[in-house]
């Protein structure tokens, strides 16, 4: 990873801004929801013991498990607007949830009970795929129309006996309903109905006058499949008579509409979660708001608690209030809960108390209220947060950016200066950054005195050879000239044999000195001896002539596509150069090998290639190749000083060019690089 | 009577063995391993010969300077330098200040040897009338064998003793190249490329100090040399 890519993984530390910004607006948000807690608490705790007072309100709890109470309990919806007696639901304007569902003989019945004014409201939704209309003859049974599908609405005042209200359709639309009690079995005038048909059922709409309702209600469906047969019934109620129906309660409505404060809505209900009084409106939405910084609320979504949908804040359709808040103070418990808003982020703040009279629990107050200023001043902030802490971030970022740009810029030309001073062996030359006062300067500083350290190293390297050559050659006359006035001695056989040993040692040893200082003579021949123009081409031509009568157990070629190439230097000096590559041409290859020269224009250069089948080079000795004392050839030839190719490189360079070499196929290829007089 | 060579070589060793040569070839021998001892030796009586080395201990150039002071004191007194500096710089500054061959150490004895012999030769060559016999004439070119001497139209080049040979040996036989070797058995020295080349070049120059159109010897590129009659 570039220098730049870690300095800018390292910038977006700076997020950690925003996000200690948002827990600071979270922080704030929620201090300021629990104030509004218990404030709404204390409120809520205040109405309680006021509408414990009003005791006889409640309906009276039963001694019946609470739930399996309640599943049997029918609410009596309060309707808004008086509904037409067609056999459709949608005029009650009540929510679809509002209807309670039972089990049918042939699937699901739904229902709905509702009042407007003194009037009792019925909607009986049945699947029923086979419906079985009743017959005129039918209809005097002693119980109802026997064999036909029917609807019985069952109405207890305990202790009274129980009264039945049938409907049964001799066809649909309007229908007559019986009412069946002690005293018999009749139409009853005060009751309208309407009987529609569906695919795969029917439906029931009924209008009944509340005063020949009691207090408890239930539902019995009987289902038939033919005229011939008895009908299933399923009934809403378990035991023996249905259990009592609940309603809003007139008068805890109405005091409940008193107390209620703008922008709060509050709720009561019985021991068993049903609402029997709910006042107030919470305030609508600042819709305008939501919209404009709609970003900014769906980061502050993102960013903050989130409470329960705010739509289940709402009165339960179904009438009953089952949010584990209501119902922890059913159990006595005060509880409180919040909501937000899918969309605006509003938050609503809901309290429900428990209503207790004697220490026996009637039921619960809820208290809601939407809390649109904690909404405003954490949206504000929130904005202003996350502006500020974009541009800070930026800033920072881009700043880093920068700075680790102009850093990565600072390393890269050190590098490359680097390289290329090892490169071109300027190895003296000063590196960028080297008076920088920060690391990058010392790093400078170091390198450049690595390379000063190799340059006088390679120098060292270089004199070595001569030097070396030059200390060697006092003790070596010592011992040649020894010899020699040894061998004027008279000597038996042996001392003469060892003599002549040592002799051959000597000249070894000699040829080795001569080898080793060669390099330094060309380096002065180059520097003294006056260049002359000459023709590359012709010198080539004979030198390669004479090759062919040294190593005679080697095929030479020489190509080229030139007339003529002029160059300028010392011919003498060049085929020295040739010699060597020649001699290590020739060393690497089997004998009847071809040993190829090639001479090119390539631009002003000229390019001269000797090219020799046999093993390729070490890649990683091939720019080494030409240095002091380096070698590739294996151990057991130790005339080889690795000083050869020195010398070539040296005689290269000395005439402006250079030298190179590569792996061709099956072989190698030296190319030696020379600026050309003029060439065609 | 015996030749007087002096040798004047600060490591011991070498001197020891030399003049051990030298008076195995009959020669009578003074070794010095300094400057003044030499010249306050000189005083009383000039050798025959000299050899010098050119570093002598703490002495680096005194070789030089005694070679300076000796050539002053006579101009055709035989003098040689035997070093271990094998720079061409040095070979030329010594061959400037008079000396009549500049060798190093790696010379074997024999060599040497044939060199002083060759030296003493061309000295009492030059004592005598010249020979008619001992001129060889390859156009412009002559060369006198007796004494050594070398005479481009007539005017004398001042060869060395190697640089003699050499053009003797390519000039005996014009048009035949003459390889490394042949040069090296004619010159009396071991001889590597970029000396020969030097000592070449070197004797091109004399010509051409006498005549700026000189190009009698060739070079054979990869082969040798060769000497161009016209």
């Amino acid at each position: 990873m570039t220098l730049k890519r870690q300095l800018l993984l390292v910038s977006l530390l700076a997020l950690l801004l925003p996000w200690a910004g948002c827990e600071f607006i979270r922080e704030t948000e929620s201090a300021l929801r629990n104030g509004q807690q218990q404030m709404l608490a204390g409120t809520a705790r205040a109405l309680a013991s006021t509408m414990a007072t009003r005791g006889n309100e409640y309906p009276p709890r039963l001694d019946l498990p609470l739930d399996s109470l309640a599943s049997e309990q029918h609410y009596v919806h309060a309707l808004a607007t008086r509904p037409t007696i067609d056999g459709y639901f949608d005029d009650w304007l009540l929510d679809p949830n509002a209807l309670s569902s039972m089990r049918g003989a042939r699937g699901s019945i739904q229902l709905a009970m509702g009042s407007y004014g003194r009037m009792f409201y019925l909607y009986v939704d049945v699947d029923d795929l086979n419906v079985v209309y009743a017959s005129a003859q039918t209809m005097i049974l002693d119980d109802g129309p026997r064999y036909a599908d029917r609807v019985s609405l069952i109405s207890v005042d305990p202790p009274e006996p129980e009264t039945q209200f049938v409907f049964a359709a001799e066809a649909p639309g309007a229908i007559i309903s019986y009412r069946k009690d002690a005293f018999g079995f009749e139409p009853e005038p005060g009751i309208s109905a309407h009987w529609q048909d569906v695919p795969g059922g029917y439906r029931l709409e009924a209008q009944i006058p509340l005063d020949l309702l009691g207090r408890n209600i239930g539902l019995v469906v009987g289902d038939t499949s033919s005229e011939s047969e008895r009908a299933i019934r399923s009934s809403s109620y378990s035991g023996r008579s249905p259990a009592p129906s609940v309603a809003l309660s007139k008068s805890l409505t109405a005091a409940v509409a008193e107390l209620a404060q703008p922008g709060m809505r509050i709720l009561i209900t019985d021991a068993s979660g049903w609402r029997i009084a709910a006042g107030g409106e919470l305030s609508a939405a600042t819709t305008s708001e939501s919209s404009e910084n709609g970003w900014s609320n769906r980061i502050y979504d993102l960013l903050v608690e989130g409470g329960e949908a705010a739509e289940s804040a709402e009165p339960d359709p179904s009438g009953r209030e089952r949010q584990p808040y209501v119902t922890a103070a059913i159990a006595g418990r005060e509880m409180a809960s919040w909501f937000r808003g899918d969309d605006s982020g509003r938050a609503i703040v809901a309290v429900a108390a428990p209503v207790r009279n004697d220490g026996e629990v009637l039921g619960a107050l809820i208290v809601q209220q939407g809390t649109d200023a904690i909404l405003s001043l954490t949206n504000e902030g929130l904005a202003r947060l996350i502006n500020l802490t974009l541009i800070v971030t930026l800033l920072v970022a881009g700043a880093l950016i920068g700075y680790a740009s102009w850093l990565s810029r600072r390393i890269r030309h050190l590098s490359i200066a680097a390289e290329d001073a090892l490169l071109n062996e300027t190895l003296h030359a000063a590196l960028p950054s080297a008076l920088a006062v920060d690391e990058i300067g010392d790093l400078s500083r170091s390198f450049s005195n690595v390379l000063r350290q190799l340059g006088d190293y390679n120098a060292y390297l270089r004199s070595l050879a001569s030097k070396l050559s030059h200390e060697l050659r006092t003790p070596l006359a010592i011992v040649t000239s020894s010899l020699e006035n040894l061998e004027h001695e008279e000597l038996n056989t042996a001392s003469a044999g060892y003599t002549a040993r040592a002799r051959e040692g000597a000249d070894r040893l000699r040829r080795i000195l001569s080898a080793m200082s060669e390099a330094s003579r060309v380096e002065e021949l180059m520097e003294h001896g006056d260049p002359e123009s000459f023709d590359l081409r012709a010198v080539l031509a004979s030198t390669v002539a004479a090759y062919r009568d040294v190593y005679k157990n080697r095929e030479f070629k020489f190509e080229t596509s030139l007339d003529k190439a002029t160059v300028t230097g010392s011919p003498e000096l060049l085929i020295q150069m040739l010699d060597k590559l020649a001699d290590n041409a020739v060393d690497f290859s089997a004998p009847g090998d071809t040993i190829g020269l090639r001479l090119e224009a390539d631009g002003s250069k000229l390019l001269l290639a000797v090219t020799n089948p046999g093993p390729p080079l070490p890649e990683k000795m091939r720019t080494q190749l030409f240095d002091s004392m380096v070698s590739v050839r294996g151990g057991e030839n130790t005339r080889h000083l690795g000083l050869g190719l020195y010398v070539a490189r040296l005689i290269a360079e000395g005439h402006g060019g250079s030298i190179s070499a590569e792996n061709v196929e099956g072989g190698v290829s030296f190319v030696i690089q020379l600026p050309a007089e003029d060439s065609r | 009577m015996a030749k007087r060579i002096a040798i004047i070589e600060d490591e011991a060793a070498i001197r020891d063995n030399y003049a051990a040569a030298f008076k195995r070839e009959g020669y009578n021998v003074d070794a010095f391993d300094a400057r003044e001892p030499a010249l306050s030796a000189f005083d009383s009586r000039l050798p025959d010969l000299v050899v010098i080395d050119i570093n002598l201990r703490d002495d680096i150039e005194g070789g030089f300077e005694l070679c300076r002071e000796l050539r002053a004191r006579s101009a055709d007194l035989p003098i040689i330098f035997l070093t271990a500096r094998d720079s061409e710089f040095d070979a030329v500054s010594g061959l400037r200040l008079g000396a009549d061959d500049y060798l190093t150490k790696d010379i074997s004895l024999p060599h040497l040897m044939a060199r002083v012999a060759a030296l003493f030769r061309r000295l009492d060559a030059m004592q005598k009338p010249q020979a008619a016999n001992s001129s060889i004439r390859r156009g412009d070119l002559a060369i006198d064998t007796e004494r050594m001497t070398v005479h481009w139209r007539d005017q004398a080049v001042g060869l060395t003793l190697t640089e003699f040979w050499l053009v003797h040996v390519m000039a005996r036989y014009p048009g035949h190249v003459k390889n490394r070797q042949q040069l090296m058995d004619a010159a009396q020295a071991v001889l590597d490329d970029n000396t020969i080349t030097s000592h070449i070049k070197r004797i091109r120059r004399k010509f051409m100090a006498i005549d700026a159109d000189f190009n009698a010897i060739e070079t054979v590129y990869g082969m040798g040399y060769r000497w161009l009659s016209d």
